[in-house]
């Protein structure tokens, strides 16, 4: 699951999949602004087929946020 | 939406393709991408490559695309991006802020009119326009509605004509989808002023104000919103947490609406249909299963292939030029055309037919050169992909659509992009087909009044079929040599092994000289066939490039048949091993009613004749002459 969210992130954010680790937050990535940050939260829940209610997208502010929730909606 | 891993290889083809300038190529790639996964990220990194390479599209048509909009429209960029560029087009996006539309339009020095766009689209949702029929319907149903949907009318009337002092730009206007639900309940279709008939009136006022004002257009944004149905359509999570009231997987649909009207304003709406037959316009093999066997009629899966010759038919009457490419016998398909009572298409319907066993990709061109229409303007559609991919190679510019295993899947497959869409409708369009129907009639008739043998007559041909013997021998093995077009198995001979045939009673060596009214061409052809456990195996048959098309094969074959009757054979048997050159031989036997036997996978076809049935007749539109007395014995 790991890899697939980080290549998720690489591609609505133009990253390197490779770069993405637990430093990387919304705050201090220049193109995770609130336009992508909508679309990473989509491009998220259409690759796990999930849907995330408003405080769990408020929630995913780094990728290990995103791991945690994700986490969270796929084992319970 | 797959969970399956990145289809990385498919990525690297689509960027080398980008990255060396290949539109058609690049294009293809991006759509197998989308076939993979058609969520955000793939369209997210379609879109990227694109922007990072775009000094590589200089064979795009440049487009200026401004998105205004009284919702957060700025997630249809890239969707809209990737599927222009699908089309050919290359559109450069302004986009000012949501709810900023009534500025930029009426602000004579706004971003937009800077910007100098091509075309202006305005997004408006119904309910960020019209509260007192969206959202305060109850409070205003006191009030009726006449005065707010008057004041609609009036309020875009201006709109378009502040718009218009300061911009040429083509102007696009979604039109309005009803609220989802009705505050009325099931009382909203009972009375006359439901939300959705008030929601309709302001349709009609809008329809009115485009047929007013040239280059304005209403996009059917409510069509749009109920083929996909509103609960699907809208996302009302997003429409609160970001303004974004449009689902993100309904986007692809909405830019794909769009570029129907960018491809019908920057003239790529096509022109021509060429269909495949088999398992396309009726389903099974015609060559295999028989007129019989083919499935169309009024039960599935016949209804199937029935309905989508109802779309074509449509098209027909659009002015959409139609025409086949099919490999299967000529005379097949015309009986079925004359006989098959499912038949919704007619012959006269179909422009151009190319209903032979040679390359589609030959038989698209061919259809172009006959209409006078370039290849870019025609859609192909096959169930084959061999086919397809074949006319893809050949030609890149056609475009190609594949169709889907189930025929009940063939008319949404067709229309879905909006290839044949028009922002017009003349009376020409109407009477294309007519005036297709009219020219090709003439042509049946020029045909059917023996233009070509009349042609051949006048040649006044001598044709000498004559046994190979010292003096044509050298001849004759150059032209096993040296011909190329007009030579079923192109093998090689020497002299010698010519020799060493000669001498054998069982083979017969037949050279073929013709004169001319316009003087002699000397020895032409050859034959030479070998009696064989009661049949004629013709092995080499050959005609100099010079003198093909003229019909003498005709007569080298009526030869054949008569020399293998005389010798007691009851067939004649022949193959034909097709080379890069020789296309012209290709239909030899079967123009001569040959039976096909079998096609090897190399494409090696053998065909028999039985001489009770149909042998080949002499022709009637040259003199032949034979040499009786050839023998063996000539060599010595």
């Amino acid at each position: 699951m790991e890899d697939q969210v980080k290549q998720v992130i690489a591609d609505v954010l133009a990253l390197d999949a490779k770069a993405i680790d637990e430093f990387t937050v919304k705050d201090s990535t220049a193109s995770w602004d609130s336009l992508n940050h909508i679309n990473l939260i989509v491009a998220l829940e259409q690759e796990f087929q999930v849907s995330f209610d408003v405080s769990e997208i408020e929630s995913m502010q780094s990728y290990s946020e995103i791991l945690e929730t994700l986490g969270r909606k796929l084992h319970g | 939406m797959t969970n399956s891993p990145n289809p990385a290889s498919l990525r690297g083809a689509f960027v080398a393709a980008l990255e060396r300038g290949d539109q058609f190529t690049a294009a293809r790639e991006a759509k197998a991408l989308l076939t993979e996964d058609r969520g955000l990220r793939q369209i997210s990194f379609i879109c990227r490559e694109l922007e990072r390479l775009s000094h590589v599209k200089p064979s795009l048509k440049p487009l200026k695309v401004a998105l205004l909009s009284s919702f957060s429209i700025d997630f249809v960029r890239q969707p809209l991006v990737v599927q222009s560029f699908l089309s050919g087009i290359d559109i450069l996006v302004y986009l000012p802020g949501f709810g900023q539309y009534q500025q930029e339009i009426r602000d004579p020095a706004s971003g937009l009119y800077a910007f100098s766009p091509d075309i202006v689209i305005l997004a408006v949702e119904g309910s960020d326009y019209m509260p007192e029929i969206y959202r305060d319907y109850m409070d205003e149903l006191a009030n009726g509605f006449d005065a707010t949907l008057l004041r609609f009318q009036e309020d875009y009337q201006n709109l378009i004509q502040t718009f218009r002092q300061h911009s040429t730009a083509t102007l696009l206007i979604n039109n309005f989808a009803p609220p989802i639900r009705r505050q009325l309940g099931i009382l909203d279709g009972q009375r006359g002023k439901g939300q959705a008939q008030l929601v309709e009136q302001m349709n009609e006022s809008l329809a009115t104000l485009c047929q007013k004002n040239p280059r304005v257009y209403a996009v059917d944004y409510a069509g749009l919103v109920s083929r996909h149905g509103a609960m699907h359509w809208y996302d009302e999570r997003m429409t609160h947490y970001a303004k974004a009231p449009i689902a993100m997987d309904m986007l692809p649909f909405l830019a794909g609406e769009y570029v129907k009207f960018f491809r019908a304003l920057t003239g790529q709406t096509k022109k021509c249909l060429v269909v495949d037959l088999d398992n396309t316009l009726w389903g099974g093999v015609l060559g295999e299963d028989g007129i019989a066997g083919i499935q169309l009629g009024s039960v599935y899966p016949g209804s199937a292939y029935l309905e989508f010759q109802r779309e074509i038919f449509n098209l027909h009457k659009r002015g959409i030029i139609l025409a086949i490419a099919s490999k299967n016998n000529a005379s097949d398909v015309e009986q079925v055309f004359t006989s098959h009572r499912g038949m919704l298409l007619k012959r006269q319907h179909f422009a151009c037919m190319q209903v032979h066993w040679g390359q589609k990709s030959e038989s698209l061109r061919e259809i172009a050169r006959q209409l006078n229409i370039g290849v870019e303007h025609i859609v192909f559609v096959d169930d084959n992909p061999a086919e397809i991919q074949e006319v893809e190679q050949t030609l890149p510019m056609v475009t190609t659509i594949k169709l889907p295993k189930q025929p009940e899947q063939f008319v949404g497959t067709l229309l879905q992009d909006g290839l044949f869409d028009s922002l017009s409708f003349s009376a020409e369009d109407r009477r294309r087909g007519e005036m297709y129907r009219q020219r090709d009639e003439a042509e049946k008739l020029r045909e059917r009044s023996g233009n070509l043998e009349e042609f051949y007559r006048s040649l006044e041909m001598e044709v000498t079929l004559a046994h190979v013997e010292k003096t044509s021998l050298i001849r004759c093995a150059q032209m096993t040599q040296k011909t190329n077009q007009f030579n079923i198995t192109t093998i090689r001979f020497s002299e010698s092994e010519l020799v060493e045939r000669m001498k054998s009673p069982d083979w017969l060596l037949v050279s073929t000289s013709v004169r001319d009214r316009f003087g002699d061409n000397g020895i032409v052809g050859l034959m030479m066939a070998r009696f064989r456990s009661g049949a004629l195996d013709i092995e080499t048959f050959l005609l100099s490039c010079r003198v093909i098309g003229r019909g003498i094969e005709t007569a080298m074959l009526a030869y054949l048949c008569e020399q293998a009757a005389r010798r007691g054979a009851g067939t004649i048997q022949g193959r034909i091993v097709l080379t890069p050159k020789n296309f012209p031989v290709r239909d030899l036997f079967e123009r001569h009613r040959f039976a096909r036997l079998e096609e090897t996978t190399t494409g090696e076809t053998r065909w028999m004749l039985n001489l009770n049935n149909s042998p080949v007749l002499w022709p009637d539109w040259l003199r032949v002459t034979t040499d009786a007395v050839a023998t063996p014995e000539n060599l010595n």
